[in-house]
């Protein structure tokens, strides 16, 4: 089921403090965050953010496209790295 | 054959169901427009009056995306996805599916045609 829309989106107060704090500084300095929940807001394009995905933070630049998108969406949290050696024999070249 | 909506031509069925042949139409909009526009869903589309069909194809048009305009909204969307490298984008780009299901089996869809992997559990070992 999705959010009600009488309560708006979810935007992790925290996050969107930092970056509030920036647009006065004028910093541009990546904000990092575990809050992969947190909904893009149109204040937070052309900032930077660090997203934990389990492990480590990805940088993720935020342009106009990604308003209404997750945070947590731009940093996978699984490593896919193919399947064994069948290709190898099927395709024999080096 | 009427012509509604451009280039789509139903058949001499019933007219809720002569709508569902145009791409973006389906039984539950096709009742609702008629509604709308006051015809019975029973009249079959052949039957219908010249500025009956006219009317019906300008309040379709003026109201939803069909056809060739439905399609490319579609396609821009997951254009959309896939640049900004989203989870779903990048499900689209990996042809998996984008809707969280299961991939452990089934999946053959978004997979394509079973891609046999000798030595694998269930698979008798090839001489």
């Amino acid at each position: 089921m999705s959010r009600s829309i009488k309560k708006g989106p979810y935007v992790d107060s925290k996050v969107m403090k930092k970056v509030l704090k920036q647009k006065e500084t004028g910093s541009n300095e990546p904000v990092k965050t575990w809050s992969r929940s947190c909904t893009i807001v149109p204040e937070f394009v052309s900032h930077t953010f660090m997203i934990h995905n389990g492990k480590i933070f990805q940088k993720l630049f935020v342009t106009d496209d990604m308003v209404g998108h997750k945070l947590g969406e731009f940093a996978p949290t699984r490593t896919f790295r193919a399947h064994g050696g069948v290709k190898k024999k099927e395709t024999p070249h080096g | 054959m009427p012509r509604i909506a451009g280039i789509d031509i139903p058949a001499d069925k019933r007219i809720v169901i002569a709508l569902t042949y145009v791409y973006g139409i389906g039984k539950a909009l096709s009742s609702e427009i008629l509604k709308e526009v006051n015809i019975d869903e029973s009249v079959r589309a052949k039957d219908l009056h010249e500025d009956q069909l006219s009317m019906l194809g300008a309040y379709i048009e003026k109201n939803f995306s069909i056809e060739g305009q439905l399609r490319r909204q579609e396609m821009q969307n997951v254009a959309r996805m896939k640049s900004i490298a989203c989870y779903r984008g990048i499900r689209h780009k990996l042809g998996l599916p984008v809707r969280g299901q299961r991939t452990k089996t089934n999946a053959r869809t978004r997979k394509g045609r079973k891609k046999t992997v000798a030595g694998k559990k269930g698979v008798k070992e090839l001489g």
